[in-house]
């Protein structure tokens, strides 16, 4: 099999591969990259070179491991998952991402399609008016510091206290919405100035709002389903993905500089200037976890506000509440993230990078309402070919940190992409094949063309092969919303 | 005197790259910063009714440009503006440092009579890299979008 590395790459399963600890100086456990053969073959050089970077970092534990939407990213690639000792390991900013907790949030409907087709139209003019999405959208969220530093602290909690929501969406969001251990003194003035204003905004690139169909013979697991109000029968249902926006990133921009003096102090050395780290329990570690869980909050509460607006726009369309349409939010993940967690080994600091958490049927740490059913997973394609809604399992628990993918996952640049196609051209196909799509840019639509992306099925059916998620359905788009 | 940038197809699957060449560091730091502007919106279409002063400097040049254009996305987001244009002063000091006095124009992001890009959300230093290449300075960045 030819593969973009010279590294030896053992075959575990058909869906599991492994680096040994022999491939490259310093690692200090295996990588192993969860992928079926053929997208094994297609990912970039990048992905091999950083796992096997991320499998030397110190207090590592297991392996070093990438989900099969992995493609190249800034230290650890995108699709990586790894995993350290409370005690003797690291905490990375590369390994969480510069958009922290940037996730996926799906609110089910009971309306179809054949309801929302006669106003569709205006369906997404009202939600492409209440969610400003693109450069420099400010949200009709007015917050001063004090109530900033409490939407750090609080997250979702905080939106529902100003009426932003239903109290029972907080058990439909992973951690309820609010991480604790989040410290504002933390967070830099700079990250605070580009952060106040966006509560509320979806950004660009490949952030969404997708109004989506379920059809029923796209219901694969109809008891799971049914269990989180997804009931197929051409049923409206609503994806966002969006994360914490500019103060994310200065939160993480701020850290990355901190730890690359911080290194030199503890004599850490790493294989990429972005992987710069720091002892978990040192100063910098826990200022850093302190100041990402702001970040992460953040993003919380910035979906949450979305998802209040999204049912304005569905209330004002309709002429009904967003009760009567019965909009409850299916679930909340992050895929930006890292957090401390029990496994065997011990408390590990969990970093997941463009991955998914997917705990499984039992798990103590869900909510009474998925602790049967294992936790919803909300992975999303590209705008032209739809998105998936998978559960955790045993599997994941076991193997990969209760990891799984998040997405589709690129194969092409935003630049090539818009080589290859107009954002006009792109938006008359889709209006051809019955998605509307508004966006802030015309031309970055191009730069998220279904064929810049991995064939979604493909990546799912490999993590459902693999036993770490199982898919309960399939989401195909029906309006689009970008920045 | 003279500088130009492109921007590179196979980098950063994910975000956006360009190259930056100049005849001097100065040239150099002003076709970066026109990347960046060109990346966020079409300078064209926007008009130069909000104005911002920077100062800074750094021995080292890399990392007094890298400075410089995370400078341009945090105003982007803090005051909610794209830029029209962006000049920018280099001088070396007799300390050795370099020092840079840049004033950044632009307005208020409008998507109705702008022409909006890409929302950056940072400069990385995935494959950053300053340096001289045949008498020429160049520069490598990897945007975050």
């Amino acid at each position: 099999m030819k593969l973009n590395t010279d590294m030896r790459v053992n075959r575990i399963s058909d869906e599991v591969w492994e680096i040994p600890v022999t491939e490259k100086s310093g690692m200090l456990v295996p990588a192993r990259i969860y992928a079926t053969p053929a997208i094994l073959q297609s990912m970039d050089a990048g992905v091999f070179e950083q796992v096997t970077n991320v499998a030397c970092l110190p207090g590592i534990r297991r392996y070093a491991l990438c989900m099969p939407d992995g493609h190249w990213g800034y230290g650890f690639p995108i699709g990586g998952v790894a995993a350290f000792d409370v005690r003797s390991g690291i905490i990375s900013p590369g390994g969480v991402g510069y958009d922290v907790n940037c996730g996926m949030r799906l609110i089910r409907t009971d309306l179809t399609q054949e309801d929302a087709q006669p106003h569709l139209d205006r369906l997404l003019m009202e939600l492409f008016r209440r969610v400003p999405a693109g450069v420099g959208a400010s949200g009709f969220v007015h917050l001063n510091r004090s109530s900033f530093e409490q939407v750090m602290t609080n997250g979702a909690r905080w939106c529902i206290e100003q009426g932003f929501g239903w109290h029972r969406d907080l058990e439909a969001i992973e951690e309820g919405g609010c991480i604790t251990g989040a410290d504002p003194s933390k967070v830099s003035d700079q990250a605070v100035s580009r952060g106040i204003n966006q509560l509320g905004t979806l950004g660009s690139g490949n952030h969404y709002l997708e109004v989506q169909v379920v059809a029923s013979d796209r219901v694969c697991d109809k008891e799971t389903a049914s269990a989180w109000g997804i009931t197929g029968h051409n049923q409206i249902v609503i994806m966002v993905h969006c994360g914490s926006r500019g103060f994310g990133h200065q939160v993480a921009s701020d850290y990355l500089k901190v730890f690359e003096r911080a290194m030199r102090r503890y004599g850490i050395s790493v294989k990429d200037q972005q992987l710069a780290c720091a002892p978990f329990t040192s100063v910098e570690g826990q200022d850093y976890f302190s100041a990402m869980n702001c970040a992460a909050n953040t993003a919380f509460a910035n979906r949450q506000v979305i998802t209040h607006q999204i049912r304005e726009s569905f209330a004002a369309v309709f002429g009904r509440s967003a009760e009567e349409m019965g909009m409850e939010l299916v679930y909340d993940v992050a895929h930006n993230i890292a957090k401390v967690e029990r496994y065997p080994e011990g408390e590990l600091v969990v970093h997941r990078k463009g991955s998914t958490r997917a705990l499984g049927p039992g798990s103590p740490d869900l909510p009474p309402r998925y602790r049967m059913t294992g936790q919803p997973v909300i992975c999303g394609g590209s705008m032209e070919t739809g998105s998936y809604l998978l559960v955790g399992t045993e599997g994941a628990m076991e193997d990969t940190f209760a990891s799984t993918m998040h997405g589709s996952g690129r194969t092409m640049s935003r630049a090539q992409a818009k080589k290859a196609v107009r954002g006009e051209q792109i938006q008359q196909q889709m209006k051809q094949r019955g998605i509307i799509v508004k966006a802030v840019s015309i031309s970055g639509l191009a730069e998220e063309a279904g064929f810049a992306y991995k064939n979604i099925s493909e990546v799912v059916e490999a993590v459902d092969r693999a036993g770490i998620t199982k898919t309960v359905a399939e989401l195909r788009p029906i309006g689009n919303i970008k920045g | 005197m003279s500088h130009e940038f492109h921007f590179l197809d196979d980098v950063a699957t994910a975000d956006l790259a360009f190259d930056a060449v100049g005849d001097s560091l100065q040239d150099l730091f002003q076709g970066a910063t026109n990347a960046l502007i060109e990346t966020l919106a079409d300078p064209q279409t926007v008009r130069s009714s909000w104005q911002q002063t920077i100062v800074r400097a750094d021995e080292d040049p890399a990392a007094l440009l890298f400075d410089w254009l995370s400078d341009l996305v945090y105003w982007k987001d803090a005051a909610g503006v794209v830029f029209s244009k962006a000049h920018v002063a280099l001088t070396h000091r007799p300390d050795g440092a370099w020092s840079l006095n840049g004033l950044l124009s632009g307005e208020p992001v409008n998507g109705s009579t702008q022409m909006l890009r890409a929302d950056v959300k940072g400069v990385t230093k995935h494959l950053y890299r300053l340096g001289q290449e045949r008498g020429r300075w160049t520069v490598r960045v990897v945007l975050d979008v």
